[in-house]
């Protein structure tokens, strides 16, 4: 038997705007089931990629699959595969929750009977049968998340592509959503997102990390988060320059981040001897010690004038 | 079977949508009565028409018309709001896609224009002398006047960008079609170029097609104003169809003139 395709297989796909290149080239493979959070700053091509896979933008070279689907050529047989949340919600607000449910279940395909079943199935497993009747307009940005997510998941979908669909919310509504999406990927379905708030892909299997159009990173976020150091080390003040040489001539140093207010260091090796050199440096304004994060291995690959030295 | 129910979903939602934009809709409607009993009130006294008509008589079958005109393109070319609120993307990544979206808009503008010029229609026996077949013709030909205005619409919306050119479009568009339509005064009496130009008005005909319903003397065949009709209401849609570009939502373009220019989605990430 022949293994299934992947959710998603893009090579080289890319996308300009004039003489904009907004996507270089992409080079992805995304088994089925898989979870995997797309990073980078306003402008690094995010959302390009999403649309094109999404086969609501052409490309300009390059291709992708999606379950086996060509995204220019199959478009009706990815879409049916596909949920979509786009990054402004997509609620009609002169229509309720549930025809606004309707209305979506009747573009994915599904009419009569079998429609109503979906939209009721949603309303429930959204917690939104209390505000199925209240005009979408009346609702709050976090609850017309909520309709958004609902709607692009009532026909089940096999993958999800979610474009910041956390932003702006308030914490308990980003729970909420995060904790809805948890039961799509145990349910099986394959999940791309992108977010700013880099907490949100840390449970992800995969980070992709795009800057200026390129992917600059592309692994699991335990490996991005030790390519830049077991452990960082934050240090301010005057002296700051001088420890990170220190450090360096130590061979205690993976990576090396000059920030605003001083250095973000990324450490590796024995951590006494690190502490020993650091309690003896003058000049230090602040120094502490932690472990490494997404968002250090996010600035080190994808801010301009930053030091990046694995 | 998935087209049909895109094409129902989205005729559904329109219509969803202008019953409760109640003032738009009323909006709609007041203005071929305002025409009725104000202008044509006024224009009774001097206006001397051929046939022994009143103006309100002669004016009656253009303002059914009028009102299928406005309800049929305004509710196409909402689409334009569509594009702009990011409503019409959903329905792009539809597996029914372009085909449906066209289909459903166009659908969705020739029942609201039917609705619209269905109301005025119905006041009829107040204003002109019509049996109960004259009626049923009507009905007919205001069905084909909604279905080529709502054509019409989603052929202005194939291109317009954004919402602010809405008003633009009803000034530049809208008004011209019905004035140079013979609608409000015969077309006989217009200079030759604005009677070359109504002769190319799809409107004309549509109103021409109602006086014929309406027992009114027409100045083309039933079969003329039909076919007419009928060719601008399948020319619109095939434009439409060429004209519409998906992408645009995603990908802005320059601001105007020949230096076009792309450039990402504003909200690209």
């Amino acid at each position: 038997m022949s293994e299934p395709p992947p959710a998603i297989a893009a090579e080289g796909l890319g996308r300009d705007y004039g003489g904009v290149r907004a996507l270089d080239a992409l080079n992805l493979v995304l088994p089925a089931g898989a979870v995997v959070g797309l990073l980078g700053p306003n402008g690094a091509g995010k959302t390009t990629a999403m649309l094109l896979l999404a086969t609501l933008l052409s490309p300009t070279r390059g291709a992708a699959r999606i379950f086996g689907h060509d995204v220019t050529r199959e478009r009706a047989a990815v879409r049916r595969r596909l949920g979509l949340v786009f990054q402004e919600t997509t609620v009609d607000g002169l229509l309720t929750v549930e025809e606004n449910l309707l209305f979506a279940a009747r573009l994915a395909g599904m009419d009569g009977r079998l429609a109503r079943a979906a939209v009721g199935d949603a309303i429930e497993r959204l917690g939104l049968a209390e505000r199925a009747r209240h005009a979408a307009r009346q609702l709050s940005g976090g609850w017309r998340r909520l309709v958004d997510i609902a709607r692009a998941t009532l026909h089940q979908p096999d993958l999800l592509i979610l474009d910041e669909p956390t932003v702006g919310l308030d914490p308990e509504h980003r729970e909420r959503i995060w904790s809805i999406l948890s039961q799509a990927r145990q349910a099986g379905t394959t999940i791309l997102f992108s977010t700013h708030y880099l907490t949100e892909a840390e449970p992800a299997d995969r980070v992709i990390l795009l800057a200026r159009g390129k992917v600059v990173g592309d692994d699991p976020p335990e490996l991005l988060r030790s390519a830049f150091g077991e452990e960082v080390a934050e240090i301010e003040g005057p002296g700051a320059q001088r420890l990170v040489r220190a450090l360096r001539g130590l061979g205690a140093v993976k990576t090396i981040l000059q920030t605003e207010r001083g250095f973000r260091v990324g450490l590796t090796g024995e951590r006494e001897p690190i502490v020993e050199l650091a309690g003896a440096a003058t000049g230090v304004n602040r120094l502490s010690l932690r472990p490494a994060t997404l968002e250090d291995a996010y600035f080190a690959r994808t801010q301009d004038g930053i030091q990046w030295a694995p | 079977m998935g087209a049909l129910s895109a094409v129902h979903g989205i005729v559904a939602r329109d219509l969803a949508r202008t019953t409760r934009q109640t003032s738009r809709l009323l909006g709609g409607l007041a203005r071929p009565f305002l025409w009725l009993l104000l202008v044509g009130t006024g224009y009774n006294a001097i206006a001397r028409l051929e046939g022994g008509l009143s103006y309100q008589e002669f004016v009656f079958p253009g303002m059914v018309v009028m009102a299928a005109l406005f309800g049929g393109m305004l509710t196409a070319i909402s689409t334009v709001y569509d594009r702009e609120f990011g409503m019409l993307r959903l329905m792009l990544a539809s597996p029914a896609g372009v085909p449906a979206v066209l289909t459903g808009r166009a659908l969705a503008a020739t029942l609201v224009g039917l609705f619209q010029g269905g109301v005025v229609l119905a006041f009829a026996p107040l204003v002109l002398r019509v049996t109960a077949l004259q009626m049923v013709q009507a009905i007919g030909a205001l069905a084909l006047a909604a279905a080529a205005s709502g054509l019409l619409g989603l052929l202005v919306a194939a291109r317009l960008r954004s919402v602010e050119n809405f008003a633009g479009v009803i000034n530049v568009v809208l008004f011209p079609l019905l004035f140079l339509s013979g609608a409000l005064y015969p077309t006989a009496g217009m200079p030759p170029v604005f009677r070359a130009i109504a002769r190319l008005n799809p409107v004309t005909y549509a109103v021409d097609l109602m006086r014929h319903a309406l027992g009114q003397q027409g100045e083309f065949g039933t079969w003329e104003d039909a076919g007419a009709l009928l060719a601008a209401s399948g020319i619109a849609f095939l434009a439409a169809a060429l004209l519409f570009d998906p992408e645009q939502r995603f990908v802005g373009r320059g601001p105007t003139g020949s230096a076009i220019e792309e450039r990402p989605p504003a909200s690209a990430g």
